[in-house]
């Protein structure tokens, strides 16, 4: 495949000579890449996007798609937005913080994205004040309110493993008489940034790994009502719903407002469209196409389109990312191309990602899978899934991004004027459970990420993998938005696990990641 | 807690369940001791050994979740319940195997033991599986299971035994059999279900005889309840029960008391 770089005027669909695709491109970000809902533009069956390094491709498979009426692109809820307002095309069917900036200059903080109801600190908070709005605009984190006790799928509460108290709550939202832990309702706000919405057979998979128990703890994995089949439950940060229709209709009644539900024939389309659009790194700005004919089968959306779902890629055989023979030889340009180089750090930086080994301790879920803690394994043991990086089989782990001592917390000293931005929980695993085995029986967190849907002592802090792809359009990263950028994520696992990163393996990492 | 409270608490538990009885050394072959684990690198997977009154033992290399003997954790103290083997050392320690090995829940800051790998110490084999990427299967992956003649007619009742750690409930490598629990009651379409939960002790080789918590045999039992109903498999009557084993401890073999046993009818 080979994508032609489209040079015109910004946001302008223009064909590609090769394949007579349509693409929207342009070297620097153009204004109008923002897709606001129910503005009807048919869907170019292949387009691409600016980034910072490059361009993101979105292809939508089953070709062109007629957005008009459509209930993916229209504002169906009751407070003016679409789930396009946060699965964007040009941010990899993300939310880049980028996005966020632009939208709250553009509209001076009225965007529907904005909406009280999690586009706030806290939905009591006066609306058009930036303060009000901190989290999103400076981190991209929506507020993401969850009932307490947690709730199974029947609605019956489940009566957890630990006590949790609200030690810190710079948003309010935690200790708001209406909307906090103390409340009528009782619900925890935790902040979170929106998954790409995209190679959802990924996401989705029932292949590999997944049956009727959890390979982690095993407990029951969540049922798809829809086929009574087990699901891999990695489509979202918690895993609270586990398949694209019931995620629709989450988010319709939280984000969007939806006065009622769903009808089935608006989830159906939904599911449709979303199970046949496809993102990926399409262009890179040092190292030029990633979609040449005969080009790394990892790159680009139609060979993602194209490859194998639920499959183990953390071997030498199919590879997580596979670069393929051109890219090991020769790397498809003459010795003294200037892409050349780039490209070589692109291989550099998937070796670094299979086979550099360090050791890998008191991980959650990982350790305690029978690799022992530690481990000496490599990026790959974890993000093994062939063509995503995701775990295959439920991928929820504790690799420390929100609980303490290894999250990112604000230095506080009498020289700093910053303030913690998220709250800090204090969650205390009761008398007759077992202590977490990393953590003990008192845990820090900013988020106990899985544990407020399940319950359990051991899932408190733990996050589920999320996909490579479309990297380099929708910074920052981490569930908590905590890495503004690759390097930071990169860092923050150097830190984490000592693994003492040479300056030119962080580099190549980085520009491995960014080609994704 | 500091270390040292941790560790004054585990000392007060491990107290609270021991017993004493003439030693039982190594001379019968079967070496039972608590110690902490201690890893060792090497050019490639690495090792994990204990230690016991001066003599290093090893117990297991890093491998896969496919692994029949999984590794401890630094931060934990292990159960080791091996048998002397008379193959040459690896990675410096006395080859126990069989070996079972049980991670003690509760957590002790003084296993942080990380040896660095030196030449003498390298593996003289090759591992199952590298410290990286495989070469496309699971270390201990058998293949294509060879297939078994059908029976004519299934069974209407078929037992199966789920195996802990020491104090342990369900982990990760209780799903295949929770599941195969699961697809035969199934295809049977069972009408009962059996849960009987057991709690064991070890008879250590220092003489000393460690029990499993008091409620473990219970807890074994209800959980499986829990899961296999949290598993749709809401249609059978469930009996659940539990028996105390923990008198019987003989120094060898004692794992196998660690157990519940799921019968399942039609």
């Amino acid at each position: 495949m080979f994508l032609a770089p489209c040079r015109r005027s910004a946001a302008v669909a223009c064909l590609s000579a090769t394949f007579a695709l349509a693409v929207v491109a342009a070297q620097s970000r153009p204004s109008d890449v923002w897709w606001a809902p129910g503005q009807g533009t048919p869907f170019a069956a292949l387009a691409a996007y600016p980034n910072d390094r490059g361009e993101v491709g979105v292809l939508n498979a089953s070709g062109p798609y007629e957005t008009k009426g459509h209930p993916f692109f229209e504002p169906i809820g009751t407070n003016g937005r679409a789930c396009i307002t946060c699965h964007q095309p040009a941010d990899a069917m993300s939310l880049s913080l980028r996005s966020v900036r632009e939208r709250w200059t553009a509209t001076g903080g009225r965007d529907p994205l904005f909406a009280a109801v999690d586009g706030a600190n806290c939905p009591t908070l006066p609306a058009a004040d930036p303060r009000s709005h901190s989290l999103l605009l400076e981190r991209g984190l929506f507020r993401i309110a969850l009932p307490w006790p947690p709730r199974r799928a029947d609605g019956t509460a489940i009566d957890p493993e630990f006590a949790i108290e609200v030690v810190r709550d710079p948003t309010g939202c935690n200790t708001d008489p209406m909307y906090g832990l103390q409340s009528p309702n009782p619900s925890i706000s935790v902040f979170r940034r929106p998954r790409p919405l995209a190679n959802t057979k990924y996401t989705t998979h029932q292949n590999f790994g997944v049956g009727p128990f959890v390979t982690k703890n095993g407990t029951p994995a969540a049922i798809d009502p829809a086929t009574g089949r087990p699901t891999s439950m990695n489509l979202m940060a918690d895993a609270r719903v586990p398949t694209l229709a019931l995620q629709a209709q989450d988010a319709a009644r939280q984000h969007l407002q939806m006065a009622g539900s769903l009808t089935a024939t608006q989830m159906a389309r939904i599911v449709e469209f979303e199970q046949q659009v496809y993102v990926a790194q399409v262009t890179s700005s040092t190292a030029g196409s990633l979609v040449e004919p005969d080009g790394p089968p990892a790159f680009g959306p139609r060979n993602l389109a194209a490859g194998e779902a639920g499959v183990l890629g953390n071997n030498t055989t199919r590879f997580v990312f596979p670069l393929g023979a051109r890219w090991g030889s020769g790397f498809g340009v003459s010795a003294e191309d200037p892409r050349r180089a780039a490209r070589e750090s692109i291989a550099r930086g998937h070796d670094v990602f299979m086979f550099r080994t360090f050791w890998i301790r008191d991980s959650m879920h990982l350790n305690t899978v029978g690799l022992g803690n530690p481990t000496k394994r490599t990026c790959a043991t974890c993000h093994g899934m062939h063509m995503t990086g995701m775990d295959t089989a439920n991928g929820w782990m504790d690799i420390g991004t929100t609980n303490l001592p290894w999250a990112s917390e604000v230095p506080l000293n009498p020289w700093n004027e910053a303030k913690p931005q998220l709250p800090l929980f204090r969650v205390t695993c009761k008398a007759d459970v077992r202590p977490h085995p990393f953590l003990g029986r008192v845990i820090y967190t900013q988020d106990p990420g899985r544990a407020l849907i399940s319950g359990l002592c051991n899932d408190v802090g733990t996050i589920v993998i999320q996909q490579f792809r479309g990297l380099a359009a929708r910074a920052p990263y981490f569930s908590n938005g905590s890495a503004a950028t690759l390097r930071e994520l990169v860092d923050f696992y150097d830190r984490r696990y000592n693994i003492g990163f040479s300056e030119q393996e962080r580099q190549d990492l980085v520009n491995f990641l960014g080609a994704l | 807690m500091t270390a040292s409270r941790r560790r004054r608490g585990w000392f007060t538990l491990l107290a609270a369940c021991v017993t004493f009885a003439p030693a039982a050394g190594a001379a019968d072959g079967q070496l039972n001791f608590v110690g902490c684990p201690i890893v060792r690198d090497t050019a490639s997977v690495p090792c994990w050994l204990a230690e016991y009154e001066g003599e290093l033992y090893f117990l297991t290399i890093q491998s896969d979740v496919s692994a029949p003997v999984t590794p401890p954790w630094l931060g934990h103290r292990v159960l080791v319940e091996g048998t002397l083997s008379s193959e040459p050392r690896i990675c410096g320690g006395v080859v126990l195997k069989p070996v079972h090995l049980s991670v003690l829940p509760e957590r002790d800051a003084s296993c942080t033991t990380m040896l660095p790998a030196e030449d003498r110490y390298n593996l003289t084999f090759e591992p199952p599986r590298p410290p990286g990427p495989s070469l496309g299967r699971l270390a201990f992956d058998a293949g294509p299971a060879a297939i078994a003649a059908t029976p004519a007619i299934p069974p209407s009742t078929r037992e199966f035994v789920v195996s802990y750690a020491f104090d342990g409930l369900v982990a990760f490598n209780h799903a295949a059999v929770l599941s195969e629990v699961l697809a035969f009651a199934t295809a049977v379409k069972a009408q009962s279900i059996e849960i009987v939960g057991y709690r064991g002790a070890v008879r250590l080789s220092n003489g000393q005889t460690i029990v499993e918590e008091a409620s473990i045999d219970r807890r074994r039992a209800e959980q499986l309840a829990v899961l296999l109903r949290g598993a749709n498999l809401t249609t059978p009557e469930y009996t659940v029960r539990w028996e105390d084993l923990s008198t019987g401890a003989t120094g060898v073999d004692d794992h196998l008391m660690r157990r519940a046993v799921i019968t399942v009818r039609r």
